[in-house]
């Protein structure tokens, strides 16, 4: 196959650049919060990194035109891995949510993600209306997302299931829906908010109560959103210094490579580094935008429209926990948080922001 | 070529601009909020919460759960807790770690005593936020000592462990067991543990310690300068571990304990009628308070070295030959075998020929022409040599298989064995040499190769004393909350039904009523008057003796096992009791008289009827 030079020609070195950005600060924050912890989380996360460039250029080197024709089997398969993980799948802090594949383990609901990203755009872009989207045509695609939000609600995981279902509604926001289908689904969600109570662990329960009382959990959530309040508040203007938060180094935050990593990056370089990190986050995300916009056909629209959008829920729900003003959910930070399965979901969709990006002006032949 | 040409080749994506500016300030007023939160926590908040990090006096402690108690089938506390204290340090208030330990060293020796750690091991086991123990079980005056000059010892607390009070210490410290410092390998096992937790680690203690265990709570709580709570700031309960209901009669095993005194051996005690164990004694016994903070090593040498091996619990591991008290088997194989009749009589001149060998019959004299009664109550050992020939060894194993010996109970305790019952394959495979005929007539008076756990031989005879019906034994009736609601109950579990007509076993229940209770009979002492005691003796040879020789001129090792085994009474049996005393001599004088103790416990205070 020859290489259309105008892909070369057209690459996206500004996407490229914010990534990079953002994944140096991540490593070298990570490198800090996961000081004195056995293995040195940092240096397992640059392998992830290097693993994830790799996936990521094998996901703009194919036209996404390509890759959409198999989102339904991809996505079929993930939902596969997703009911293994219930047969196979390793416990840890009460749910099951790995699976191993000969070696290294991986969340088969960080996976779900993207293809139902890709599932969703295929299907909105194979079928299209006239005007906006009623609630009979929005049956099969909501199908898309109940059968894997069930299935990891069950595991329980209960922040990545309301991802599932807030990446949903995004799309659909996008793709157009009536008003009375909006507040019609929007009747029947609040109906069956205590029907899905019911189906909680009670952790999650306890979770969703801490939230708006966090006194309820003193030994969890609570202390681990006071903590990290403390942390991010201490580090001021200018921040506390590289290695030198004395909340993170003393281990006093919990979770501080994964879900809390963000607090320790807040606390060590301030009010200033996190100001950039949040732009640097921010411009990704526009820029990304920007690639849904000018992309050269729907489907290229919604799929950058659709990671970028799941990049800005990972981010702002993930921030506004560490700040408090969201319940503790579970939700890594993108690029930041320490693990394999959410640094190469998100080289993924870096990639596959890139394919879009470097084909929009690729007309076919 | 990639697709069909689309029918929007020219794609306009200036038809969505509405929807990416709506969303593109979404997404900004999104980013401005955490931006104001960063302000308002970083900038107007900074200051305060400066402070308080550098002074982060909030802290999780954890707060231990109690295990749950142990009681008997009467509600008699067996086991409960009691405080003991370790002195800690907490790693996050300590500034000055040299200095403080130099302190502690210094006010130890100011009372003659040394301070356990040294500086260098507290530095590599120190582990953030978990409290290090660097004095284990200290006394009060110690405890004292310490909240005294607490002052000048900032980030040393004191640690408060429930750990086991065992009331009936020796006497119950096989079934119940102890517990201790949980080890590597278990941490390593189940990651709900922590390091320096209490766990069970023999007996009941491990074998319901998921029961029994409970669940640590926690406190968050805000400490001063020197680490001490000042406030708490929220609390979760411990949840205590559960009850655990035994079936065992503390007074019964109390009385076979007693019973057994100076003796070394086994006392098992059940109810036939459902499989509850009364009483599960083994003598020697050690004492479970000693491991509760980890046994010394000098006590353990002791414990370990002792060649009569106390922490074996001989009511379940065990394995004798049954002596007479096998005949009970033999008998009931013959008579359902058609190979004997109740008239059926053989000669018994005192001994039996067999090829070149010549078998002796515990009586000297003999005791001429006897049949199944007569022989079963004065234990003829003649009869039951001519029974065992003409009855073989692979049908008498069949039958002793049906009343369970050979395999293991099933009863829930850790460490039981059992058994053997040989068979002519058997002896094949274990020595490559067949079956010998002599073999079967030593097997059919319990002498040989066969070998039974004190567990097992109650067990047998509670089948007969059922009239055949036999269960599992239990020693756990339930699992439950202080407030009395069921967690787990074991219910009494069927085992099987003995191949043995109802006659037959009327016959022979007769017959070992006799042996207690008729003239001639060879379990005469174990008699309770108005209780029908019955029962049947044994004593097994350790090594073949010369002809009248009772053997107290041999060396302990050597001397013959006490056995007897009873049930009463005779019609309708509450209780089955089997005693071993190793070495004692002879079943009818040496064991009998500890099961009628047992059983006089037992009937105390019970309406004759």
């Amino acid at each position: 196959m020859k290489i259309d030079r105008r892909l070369i020609f057209n690459f996206d070195w500004m996407l490229v650049l914010f990534v990079a950005l953002i994944v140096c600060i991540g490593v070298l924050n990570l490198y800090s919060a996961g000081h004195g912890i056995s293995g040195e989380p940092y240096l397992k996360q640059i392998r992830w990194v290097l693993l994830g460039l790799f996936v990521m250029v094998l996901t703009f080197a194919f036209d996404y035109r390509w890759i959409a024709r198999y989102a339904y089997v991809v996505h079929a398969l993930a939902i596969v891995l997703l009911i293994a993980v219930f047969a196979v799948g390793a416990v840890t802090k009460g749910s099951q949510r790995w699976i191993n594949l000969g070696g290294f383990s991986m969340q088969p609901s960080e996976i779900v993600k993207i293809t139902l990203i890709l599932a969703l755009a295929k299907y909105f872009n194979d079928h299209r209306v006239e005007g906006k989207y009623g609630i009979r045509e929005l049956v099969a695609p909501f199908l898309i997302v109940l059968v894997p939000f069930v299935l990891v609600l069950r595991q329980p995981d209960l922040g990545t299931a309301l991802m599932l279902m807030i990446l949903f509604g995004s799309v659909v926001l996008f793709v157009g829906i009536r008003w009375r289908a909006l507040l019609g689904l929007a009747a029947v969600g609040l109906l069956l908010i205590p029907l899905g109570w019911n189906f909680l662990a009670e952790y999650q329960k306890e979770r969703v109560l801490t939230f708006i009382d966090p006194e309820r959990d003193p030994l969890g959530a609570g202390y681990h959103i006071i903590q990290s309040i403390i942390a991010v508040g201490s580090g001021g203007i200018f921040g506390k210094g590289f290695m030198k938060g004395t909340q993170s180094q003393l281990k006093f935050l919990p979770e501080q490579q994964t879900d809390f990593v963000f607090s320790v990056f807040a606390e060590e370089w301030g009010f200033m580094g996190a100001l950039l990190v949040l732009v640097l986050m921010l411009s990704l995300i526009l820029w990304g935008l920007k690639i849904a916009q000018h992309s050269r056909d729907y489907l290229g629209t919604l799929i950058a429209y659709g990671v970028t959008m799941m990049v800005f829920w990972g981010v702002f729900i993930n921030v506004a926990m560490v700040l408090g003003i969201l319940p503790v959910v579970g939700i890594p930070l993108p690029f930041f948080s320490y693990g394999g399965s959410s640094m190469l979901k998100m080289m993924v969709a870096m990639g596959l922001l890139m394919n879009v990006s470097m084909r929009r002006y690729v007309l076919q032949s | 070529m990639l697709e069909k040409p689309d029918k929007l080749v020219r794609y306009d994506p200036g038809m969505y601009r509405d929807r990416f500016t709506f969303f593109f300030w979404v997404i900004l007023v999104a980013v401005c909020l955490l931006v104001l939160r960063l302000w308002y926590l970083q900038i107007i908040k900074g200051e305060d919460l400066l402070k308080r990090s550098e002074n982060n006096r909030i802290r999780i402690r954890e707060v231990k759960a109690m295990r749950g108690i142990i009681v008997d089938s009467r509600g008699v506390v067996l086991v409960e807790n009691r405080p003991s204290f370790d002195v800690v340090i907490f790693p996050e208030d300590v500034k000055d770690l040299k200095g403080l330990v130099e302190k502690l060293e210094a006010l130890y020796t100011k009372v003659n005593l040394t301070f356990p750690m040294d500086y260098e091991t507290i530095l590599e086991n120190r582990r953030p936020f978990t409290p290090l123990r660097v004095d284990r079980n200290v006394s009060r005056e110690k405890l004292a000592l310490i909240e005294t000059h607490s002052l000048e010892l900032p980030g040393v607390g004191i640690d408060v462990m429930p750990v086991r009070e065992y009331y009936y210490g020796e006497i119950m410290a096989h079934v119940i067991g102890y517990i201790g410092e949980v080890s590597r390998d278990d941490l390593e096992r189940d990651k709900a543990q922590k390091s320096g937790d209490l766990i069970g680690k023999f007996g009941l203690e491990k074998a319901l310690d998921s029961f029994i265990r409970g669940k640590a709570g926690g406190e968050q709580v805000e400490v001063n300068v020197i680490g001490k709570k000042v406030k708490t700031l929220g609390r979760v309960e411990p949840s205590q571990g559960y009850r655990v209901v035994l079936s065992l009669d503390a007074q019964v095993q109390k009385a076979a304990w007693t019973a057994l005194e100076g003796k070394a051996g086994a006392v098992v005690a059940l109810d036939p009628r459902d499989g509850s164990i009364l009483a599960l004694v083994s003598r020697p016994g050690f004492d479970p308070n000693l491991f509760n903070r980890g046994i010394s090593t000098d006590l353990w040498e002791k414990l370990s070295s002792n060649p009569l091996h106390p922490m074996e619990n001989r009511a379940i591991a065990g394995q004798y030959p049954p002596g007479s008290t096998y005949k009970l088997i033999v008998a009931a194989a013959a008579l359902e075998e058609g190979i004997i009749t109740p008239e059926t009589a053989f000669n018994c001149p005192g001994h039996f020929e067999m090829g070149t060998r010549t078998f002796r019959c515990w009586r000297k004299q003999g005791h001429g022409r006897v049949s199944l009664h007569r022989a079963i109550v004065e234990s003829c050992d003649v009869y039951f040599y001519n029974v065992g020939k003409l009855l073989g060894v692979d049908r008498l194993a069949q039958y002793a298989q049906a009343f369970g010996l050979g395999t293991r109970t099933g009863v829930a305790l850790v460490g039981e064995r059992r058994g053997l019952i040989p068979t002519r394959e058997w002896k094949l495979t274990r020595f490559g040499v067949p079956w010998q005929p002599g073999e079967t007539i030593s097997l059919s008076i319990g002498q040989g190769y066969n070998t039974v756990t004190p567990l097992q031989l109650a067990n047998a005879y509670a089948a007969a004393a059922n009239n055949g019906e036999y269960f599992t034994p239990r020693i756990v009736k339930r699992v439950e909350t202080d407030d009395g609601e069921i967690i787990e109950e074991y219910r009494p579990e069927k085992k099987a039904v003995l191949p043995v007509s109802q006659e037959n076993i009327q016959l022979l229940k007769k017959a070992l009523w006799g042996v207690v209770n008729e003239a001639g009979g060879t379990g005469g002492q174990a008699r309770v008057a108005g209780r029908d005691v019955a029962g049947k003796t044994g004593t097994a040879q350790v090594i073949g003796m010369a002809e009248g020789d009772d053997g107290s001129a041999y060396p302990y090792e050597y001397r013959d096992h006490a056995l007897f085994v009873s049930f009463a009474p005779r019609d309708n049996p509450e209780i089955v009791v089997a005693v071993v005393a190793e070495h004692a001599g002879h079943g009818g004088s040496a064991a009998a008289p500890v099961a009628r103790k047992v059983l006089e416990a037992y009937f105390a205070g019970k309406p004759k009827p």
